[in-house]
């Protein structure tokens, strides 16, 4: 089930993929980014998954993780809300939701922001958001400070805590190895009810409003994803409401890196003003220690005349 | 022989070495375990709360406790507050312990703690506030190691060097109050990227302001608690200027700890207008946030400014003491009470024993670094042969 | 020094208070609310004094059925609390109208707390006299009051009882004269004149119904007749109402309506149309039948019993709220259009499971317009005259074909073997016919469904879509090939296709059967 060649050739290019190495701080940086136009994602459409698993199976086996206890076949697994966590970068969650029949399905990964906060917060860059669209990670540079946890507002990257050594923050990487090897994402491709779509955000994004217009009953008129947080490369579609279905609606839509841009902004401003300042200060102050000496010498000496 | 032995013996094992003594060991075996099983084996971290306690009470409590160093000799050398000259050198020693501590603590918490220079000669994140809390703490560090210089130097006799370092004073403490600035804000900045995770009521635009001033609030209450402490248990180290001087520090600091705190209160008010999250007071957060806002900062605002009135000494110790304990709880509810507070109960935080035991390890080497340089450097008293 | 000892002391009370208090609400607010006892059907909320400006106190919650019953014991009737006006019991208490803030306050609060004084006095278990303990902030008792509505089986059942007297209840009001009146062919549903509130002296549907359903149903009590129910409960209470007896079948509501209608434009004179801008052939509809689809008439005829084209023209009206016939007939998402219902009926669970795959398109296929639009053209419909337009209205309703069209079963293949799948799993063994069979036999007695899909193949079209009709269709495959096909990206690859479409299709019909992958495909042994 892989992507033609000749296709795939195409998206890479479109998505300047040559040119990927290199300066790409602008998605994490304070000045207004609308995203990278060319960059690629998957579209979720909720009311489609069946909550099989299979996508958490072939995530394991594509990104090499430990393999589970309970098999992926144990639908068990789904009554207990999870996270995703350093063995599994992706998960799926059953929700009963009131007023519909049977239960919803929502796969979680990392949603690969437009402008992630996990890079913006970065304080040796070890997140870059590359013009594919997938977030990656470097762990070779990686201080392991979990900044990118705090920062994170969909809780994704886990920690490796019990690693002794050489502990990871691990997260979905959108398969980029693979994507780069023309290859689609490792859920993308397995899922039977192909309830993942992979392709140009842009292309997703008419294609979800396409459904909505065409199944006005069906769908909730939004895509979540395309404004939150600023946008992410992950798109999903629901016909359920999003808070039902353990999604938060209340992260607005400013891109993290503008949260901190405010207070970045005033480094320059103390490092300039305050020496001058300061040092204002000191001298008023010395100042006056001049002028008090000198009054009090004064006094002194005109007491010495008066004496005389 | 063995009377000697003895004595020895008796010499060795006061209260305090004894009680220190063992903190000291458990600590040593709580840091085989962390650098060999790694932080899962002694942290209730996870991926929920990637900051715990080492975070929350070391980093962010001690730099603010820190703080001392650099408004004190603000005060004394670009302020002109002579006056306050004897406060200078304990603090500034308390603030140089306080942060070595805190880049000692980091080594515990972060992942890989060889790396902690990464973000300086590897790659430089500069888009992330912690990248500036990393830098400042680190050229501070400098700084403070260098007006600290003075008293070991004298100690040592090293008269030369020692002028040398006397004539950068001025410079170091322009620079130190500069990095203090932007670091003591950047703590409170690094919460700015979270707005979904902390509760309205502690999440502010204002946050980095809140950290900055809470920090010279915490400063000037560490220099009274510490020197009351010291008067009690190092008086016999003091001289006389010291011991003179003491009295009008503790009423000089008090009275602007008092009008601080009372700005302070100011702003964390326009903090809750500016969000308009009047409603949230009356839920169990809204009281918890009361409790720290009213008894934590406007109650000692007002004690302060009684004990400076009545020149009563007492209550000013008292209430510097009763204000640190606020900024514990300021920090820890930033970093961890009310932070995550949409989080199911079960997937909250709480810190294991041995990290508090870590924690209270690394607070035990301070006291005995201090003691043990109190003791022995000019810190207390001026050196008969550098008198100005 | 005593002075600073003063204050301080008052610092730590101040502080050990802020901690318990934030101990306290924790506490409190843990807990939940706590209602007492089961919903019922007779909490009044009182907050009439909302009409002359903001509540100074809580509204009052009020127990009707615990004071009637009181009162009985103590030998009282309604008049104890309700007034009589025009020979009939006022539902409001002890006055008729709401004159101003005062007065209205005093009738209660002296009503009330002298009442429960007297009884307090007796040393009987009486009301609350105190303000909180009728004023109060939290909410006492969960109320399961349901409003009531008049059905066909209960018009019937009351029409009947009265021997078809009509004007019992029906009215029309003389503006100028000030009176009701009765005319004979005009009745209504009540809902058309009286409106949610009182307005002026237009009584809102719930004073009216107060007083006209108890007002009789207490006479009749009085002459020892079976009548309805005078109690909250008996009307509004949930569980009551399912008692309520039904007729089947209801014996239809007779007011000379038509039993057929030719759907057409608005006759000349009304709006801005004329005759010949109708190019549309003309809808003949089965007035009768649809009558029993629907519970009131207010289901089509919303704002009165008029014919849909007195105020929806070809071009809007004011009277019809600038809604033009077109849209009147056709909007989608209105419940009073013929399209509107006819569609919300997709989603039964007969339906759901085909029409579910079934986009919205912006125009519908021609075929499905000649449906309803089948009138004879707008040229010859000129000749005829009434009575022939009737009969051919009949005889056109009357050829239509109702039953689901189907091929020969042997044209319908058996089983069907899906090998598409089979690279994990064992292949598919589709019992091909018994799905068709099924969904024929889901829609035989439904006269809507059968109507439109008569056609021989267009139940097949659930499954074999966008292809014509035929016996021979196309495999899947030929269509639905390699996922992500970049031209067509709506299109899914072939194993969404089967899986959308199968588990798509047994979820909305509610088919819990076959459950988890291998039911349907084996798994592999290798």
């Amino acid at each position: 089930m892989s992507i033609s060649r000749r296709k795939f050739l195409g998206w890479v290019s479109a998505a300047g993929i040559g040119s990927v190495v290199g300066k790409s701080a602008l998605a994490a940086g304070n000045k207004h980014f609308d995203g990278y136009q060319e960059s690629l994602g998957v579209l979720h459409d909720i009311s489609l998954c069946v909550g099989c698993r299979s996508c958490e199976a072939a995530c394991c086996k594509v990104n090499e993780l430990p393999v589970p206890d309970k098999p992926f076949t144990d639908t068990h697994v789904l009554d207990e809300e999870r996270r995703t966590t350093a063995k599994a970068y992706t998960v799926v969650n059953k929700y009963g939701v009131t007023g519909k029949i049977g239960p919803s399905f929502r796969k979680i990964q990392c949603n690969h922001c437009a402008e992630p906060a996990c890079s913006s917060a970065c304080f040796v860059k070890a997140f870059k958001k590359t013009k594919t669209g997938a977030v990656t990670y470097d762990a070779s540079v990686c201080v392991g400070c979990r900044y990118c946890m705090i920062a994170c507002p969909f809780e994704i990257p886990a920690y490796e805590y019990n690693e002794s050594f050489t502990p990871r923050v691990m997260k979905c990487t959108m398969c980029h190895p693979r994507i780069l090897k023309g290859q689609l994402p490792g859920c993308v491709e397995v899922c039977p009810m192909e309830a993942l779509t992979f392709g140009k955000r842009a292309d997703l994004l008419n294609i979800a409003r396409e459904r909505i217009r065409k199944y006005p009953r069906k769908y909730i008129d939004h895509i979540y994803g395309e404004t939150e947080m600023g946008g992410t490369s992950w798109l999903y579609l629901s016909n359920v409401p999003f808070s039902d279905i353990g999604m938060r609606e209340d992260l607005g839509v400013t891109p993290a890196p503008e949260l901190t841009s405010g207070a970045l902004s005033v480094v320059p401003l103390v490092a300039g003003l305050w020496p001058v300042f300061l040092m204002g200060i000191y001298a008023i102050s010395k100042r006056k220690e001049i002028i008090f000496k000198e009054e009090l010498d004064e006094a002194a000496h005109s007491r010495t005349k008066e004496d005389i | 022989m063995s009377d000697k032995a003895a004595i020895d013996l008796k010499t060795w094992f006061t209260p305090f070495n004894v009680v220190s003594g063992t903190i000291i060991i458990i600590g040593i075996v709580l840091s085989i375990l962390r650098f060999t099983f790694g932080l899962g084996a002694v942290t209730n971290l996870s991926d929920d709360n990637p900051w715990g306690l080492w975070i929350g009470f070391d980093l962010l409590v001690g730099v603010a406790l820190a703080a001392g160093g650099y408004v004190t000799s603000a005060a004394v050398y670009l302020f002109g507050m002579k006056k306050f000259h004897s406060a200078v050198r304990p603090a500034v020693l308390t603030g140089f312990l306080g942060y070595s501590l805190v880049v000692f603590a980091l080594t515990y918490d972060v992942g890989r703690p060889l790396r902690l220079p990464y973000p300086f000669i590897m790659q430089q994140g500069t888009t992330s506030l912690l990248f500036e809390v990393a830098g400042c703490v680190a050229l501070y560090l400098t700084v403070l190691f260098l007006e600290f210089l003075p008293a070991p130097l004298e100690w040592l006799g090293f008269k030369k060097v020692r002028e040398l370092a006397v004539k950068l004073t001025l410079a170091l403490t322009v620079l130190g109050v500069v990095l203090s600035t932007l670091h003591q804000s950047s703590l409170g900045a690094l919460f700015l990227i979270a707005p979904s995770k902390l509760h309205p009521l502690w999440y502010s635009s204002y946050l980095p302001v809140f950290f900055f001033v809470s920090s010279i609030i915490a400063g000037l209450s560490m220099v009274i608690y510490e020197s009351a402490l010291s008067h009690h248990y190092f008086a016999d180290k003091m001289d006389t200027a010291h011991l003179q001087e003491s009295e009008g520090v503790t009423l000089g600091f008090g009275k602007a700890a008092s009008l601080i705190l009372a700005g302070y209160f100011t702003i964390k008010v326009m903090g809750i207008a500016g969000g308009d999250h009047w409603h949230l007071l009356g839920t169990p957060y809204g009281l918890w946030f009361l409790v720290e806002l009213i008894g934590f900062v406007a109650l000692p605002s007002f004690l302060y400014a009684v004990g400076v009135r009545n020149k009563d000494v007492t209550l000013i110790k008292w209430t510097a003491a009763w204000t640190v304990l606020g900024i514990v709880i300021n920090r820890l509810n930033v970093s961890l009470i009310a932070f995550n507070w949409h989080l199911p109960s079960a997937r909250r935080y709480f810190p294991h024993w041995m990290e508090i035991a870590t924690s209270v390890f690394i607070v035990t080497i301070g006291i005995v670094v201090f003691r043990f340089i109190v003791t022995r450097m000019p810190i207390f008293y001026e050196h008969p042969e550098y008198k100005d | 020094m005593k002075k600073e000892r003063y204050l301080f002391r008052w610092a730590g009370i101040l502080t050990i208070s802020i901690i318990a208090l934030s101990g306290t609400g924790i506490y409190g607010l843990s807990k939940v609310l706590k209602v007492s006892s089961q919903p019922r059907a007779d909490v009044i909320k009182i907050d009439n004094m909302i009409a002359f400006g903001k509540l100074e106190k809580a509204p009052v919650e009020f127990l009707h059925e615990a004071h009637t019953e009181a009162l009985a014991k103590k030998n009282k009737d309604c008049a104890a609390c309700h007034l009589t006006q025009n020979k009939r019991m006022f539902p409001k208490f002890k006055r008729i109208a709401d004159t101003d803030r005062i007065e209205v306050m005093d009738i209660y609060h002296k009503g009330c707390i002298s009442c429960h004084g007297e009884m307090k006095v007796a040393k009987e278990k009486a009301g609350p006299v105190e303000c909180e303990g009728c004023h109060r902030e939290k909410i006492q008792h969960l109320t399961s009051r349901q409003p009531i509505g008049f059905d066909k089986s209960l018009h019937f059942r009351h029409s009947e009882a009265q021997e078809n007297k009509c004007e019992l209840c029906h009215h029309e009001y003389d503006e100028k004269a000030k009176k009701l009146f009765y005319v004979k062919g005009k009745e209504g549903t009540c809902r058309y004149c009286h409106k949610e509130k009182t307005k002026d002296n237009l009584m809102s549907m719930g004073l009216s119904s107060h007083i006209s359903c108890i007002d009789c149903h207490q006479k009749n009590i009085s002459k020892s007749l079976t009548t309805g129910p005078v109690t909250c409960s008996g009307c509004h209470d949930p569980a009551v109402q399912q008692k309520i007896k039904k007729i089947t079948p209801i014996p239809r509501m007779d007011r000379k309506q038509p039993d057929i209608v030719m759907l057409k434009n608005a006759p000349k004179g009304i709006g801005t149309d004329t005759e010949n801008t109708n190019k549309m052939a003309f809808v003949p509809f089965d007035h009768k039948a649809h009558e029993n689809y629907n519970d009131t008439c207010r289901v089509c005829h919303h704002e009165s019993l008029k014919q849909c084209n007195e105020c929806h023209a070809l071009a809007g009206m004011k009277e019809g709220n600038m809604v033009n016939l077109e849209k009147a007939m056709h909007q989608v998402d209105s419940t009073r259009s013929c399209q509107g219902c006819h569609e919300a009926k997709q989603n039964d669970k007969n339906c759901a499971g085909c029409h579910v795959f079934m986009g919205k398109e912006r125009v519908k296929e021609d075929t499905s317009c000649l449906k309803c639009h089948s009138a004879p053209g707008v040229e010859k419909k000129k000749a005829s005259n009434p009575d022939d337009e009737k009969t051919l209205v009949k005889t056109m309703l009357q050829s239509r074909n109702l039953v689901p069209g189907t091929y020969p079963e042997n044209n319908i293949p058996e089983k069907v073997v899906i090998k598409k799948l089979s690279k994990e799993y064992e292949a598919v063994d589709f019992p091909h016919r018994k799905v068709v069979n099924t969904l024929v036999k889901n829609i035989k007695d439904n006269k809507l469904a059968g109507y439109f899909h008569s056609q021989k193949g267009s139940i097949c079209k659930g499954c074999h879509h966008n292809s014509p009709v035929s016996t021979n269709p196309p495999h899947c495959g030929n269509c639905h090939g390699k996922p992500f096909d970049a031209k067509n990206p709506s299109k899914p690859g072939i194993i969404g296709a089967y899986h959308q479409q199968c588990m798509g299709c047994h979820k909305e019909m509610g088919i819990e059967k076959p459950a988890g992958c291998t039911e349907c495909h084996k798994k592999k042994k290798n």
